[in-house]
């Protein structure tokens, strides 16, 4: 390639990068510029990006209403605890498909596709009920509000998408090297214990791939609870309810209404509020991102 | 006793013994839900204290879903549409971006971080807020975003380009396009993860001998990036297929939601599974098409 060539791309990769990533960033500068403005500002035509009447009010308001501190400490305690157990069930099924051979394989595997396709609107009634009325005969226990709804699925592997987590799983340890396991056996060591103390150890990066998505993906999900919880106990379904949430905890009635274009200035600092504990670990691990993902094994 | 098992069992054993948590799971909370909501999309389904009483109805939903219903239709349809056109976009996006991104420049560190950025926000209620709020607020800031990406602008640039006549339809499209960026970029996070992680997979070899023989930037995409994408594109195109199907966001499954709030279980179960067979079958095809023409390294 000639100097000139290559300085005309170089130019041409910085006006196509800026651009769409000004599509990505312009979102969460508004998100900051509405949190910390008075909801005056919104109809104030001079202003643009930088508020006349800066305020930490929106935001103090914004946590009340979303009774932030106690959702927030559900929500991880949902939240980090699925993704944990979830990671663990899915690698250990994942492991199963990739190195035993056994009758009904094949079947069972595409059961796992099938997982990967079906929505989950299609079971979560059923799961409702089945929640509802959990147990046999004439012994049930109601269920509903209770964390084992999330919680009893990610252990067996059956939360949010899992049967995309097994199947990560499965392409990531058919990767590694057979002889790993082989010396391990021939030391006598069972299959088990060669899982948790030779694979494991060799399959961090796919460990915490898979965890950083199960952590997003539960903290995201609001369709999955919003079934099994009547109460908005997770922020994503504070958030999804906010408007309610806002006039009940600020303006002590259901029914008053709020200039749409006022609300902004709450709904922007909800979703602050909501993404800040994401963009924290995704600032601390993002060089597993970024440079990290031909040894995840999402690429298999 | 010693009945000795052999090797072959023993593994075999094993290989239960892995995947029977799951197994019981999958049991219990996949697919007996799985067969009973089509049980329910045959029958009138009423829920009383959770427990179901169900009243067989052949057909009934199905065709109420497909008949009566005024709506349901008109989502699917659109949803459909939206899918099709949207799909070989975000590829096509999310390839282009991927291939940047893997180039060596200043600063690549901070863009990949930006462009990533989507995948922890983008399956959560914050998008809808944003998205919306883009839409609908109508304030300064908001308009000029919105300009910087108008069909305006594409019109100028076409007229600029002496590309002239080109028909209504053709010009609505692209301005649908335009109008479209926000989402498109939006919804190509995970796409351009994988298919990041497919460009630094090819051999530092075959680079290097592609360069040797003189190939440039055009043919090296054409003869070497794109027959080792391709088995990505595949599983970029059903992971994309399968997000826009089965975003709760869309109109399709806000219905499929709204009529299991009126208390329709029957026929929401109906509308559930006529769409998951459209899903089903239209991975199936591009499934088809994409292995016929793609290219395997053989290891």
């Amino acid at each position: 390639m000639t100097r000139k060539k290559e300085l005309l791309w170089s130019v041409f990769r910085f006006v196509i990068l800026t651009s769409l990533g000004f599509v990505i960033i312009y979102p969460l500068i508004y998100m900051v510029s509405c949190a910390f403005r008075d909801k005056a500002d919104m109809t104030d035509p001079t202003v643009m990006w930088i508020p006349h009447r800066l305020t930490l009010s929106v935001i103090r308001e914004t946590i009340t209403a979303m009774d932030f501190w106690n959702t927030l400490k559900n929500t991880v305690l949902l939240n980090i605890g699925c993704s944990l157990v979830q990671v663990c069930s899915c690698a250990v099924t994942g492991y199963g498909f990739a190195r035993f051979e056994f009758r009904g394989k094949n079947i069972l595997f595409g059961i796992v596709v099938m997982m990967i396709l079906v929505p989950p609107q299609i079971i979560s009634m059923p799961l409702y009920s089945l929640f509802r009325h959990f147990g046999f005969g004439d012994f049930s226990l109601n269920l509903i509000n209770n964390m084992l709804t999330m919680y009893l699925p990610a252990i067996t592997g059956n939360g949010i998408k899992s049967g995309l987590m097994i199947l990560i799983f499965r392409q990531f340890f058919a990767g590694l090297p057979r002889e790993l396991e082989d010396a391990a056996y021939i030391d006598g060591c069972s299959p088990f214990r060669t899982f948790v103390q030779v694979i494991v150890p060799n399959a961090l990066p796919a460990f915490l791939t898979v965890f950083l998505f199960s952590v997003v993906l539960y903290w995201n999900d609001y369709y999955v609870s919003s079934t099994f919880f009547t109460n908005n106990q997770t922020v994503a379904l504070m958030l999804k309810n906010l408007d309610t949430e806002l006039k009940i905890n600020l303006f002590d009635s259901a029914s008053v209404d709020i200039d749409p274009r006022e609300q902004i200035v709450w709904k922007e600092a909800g979703c602050l509020l909501s993404i800040t504990p994401m963009l924290i670990m995704y600032i601390f691990l993002q060089k597993h991102f970024t440079e990290g993902i031909e040894r995840s094994g999402i690429t298999g | 006793m010693s009945k000795k098992i052999t090797y072959r069992k023993r593994r075999e054993l094993w290989g239960y013994g892995f995947i029977s948590l799951w197994l019981v799971g999958t049991v219990v909370f996949f697919l007996i839900p799985l067969l009973q909501s089509l049980w329910w999309s045959f029958n009138d389904v009423e829920i009383d204290t959770g427990k179901s009483i169900t009243k067989w109805v052949g057909l009934g939903n199905y065709s109420y879903a497909v008949n009566t219903d005024e709506k349901y239709l008109v989502y699917l349809k659109d949803t459909l549409i939206e899918t099709l056109w949207k799909t070989p976009l975000i590829l096509i996006f999310s390839l282009f971006t991927a291939v940047i991104l893997n180039q060596k420049f200043k600063g690549r560190t901070l863009a990949r971080a930006v462009f990533f950025l989507p995948v922890i926000i983008a399956t959560g209620p914050v998008y809808e807020i944003i998205s919306g709020d883009i839409d609908r607020t109508g304030n300064i800031g908001a308009g000029q975003f919105s300009t910087l990406f108008s069909t305006d602008l594409i019109g100028e640039l076409l007229q600029f380009l002496g590309i002239y006549g080109i028909s209504d339809d053709m010009n609505g499209m692209i301005s649908q396009i335009a109008d479209n960026i926000f989402g498109i970029v939006w919804s190509s996070g995970i796409q351009i993860l994988l298919f990041l992680g497919a460009l630094q997979n090819i051999p530092e070899s075959v680079r290097e001998s592609a360069i040797l023989e003189g190939a440039d930037g055009w043919v090296y995409f054409w003869k070497i990036t794109f027959p080792y994408v391709t088995p990505f594109i595949l599983a970029n195109l059903i992971f994309t297929v399968i997000d826009t199907f089965t975003n709760p966001m869309n109109a399709v499954m806000k219905k499929i939601i709204s009529m299991r709030s009126d208390f329709k279980f029957g026929e929401a179960s109906a509308m559930a599974w006529i769409y998951f067979g459209i899903i089903l079958a239209s991975v199936s095809l591009a499934t088809a098409i994409i292995k016929k023409s793609s290219y395997y390294d053989n290891k």
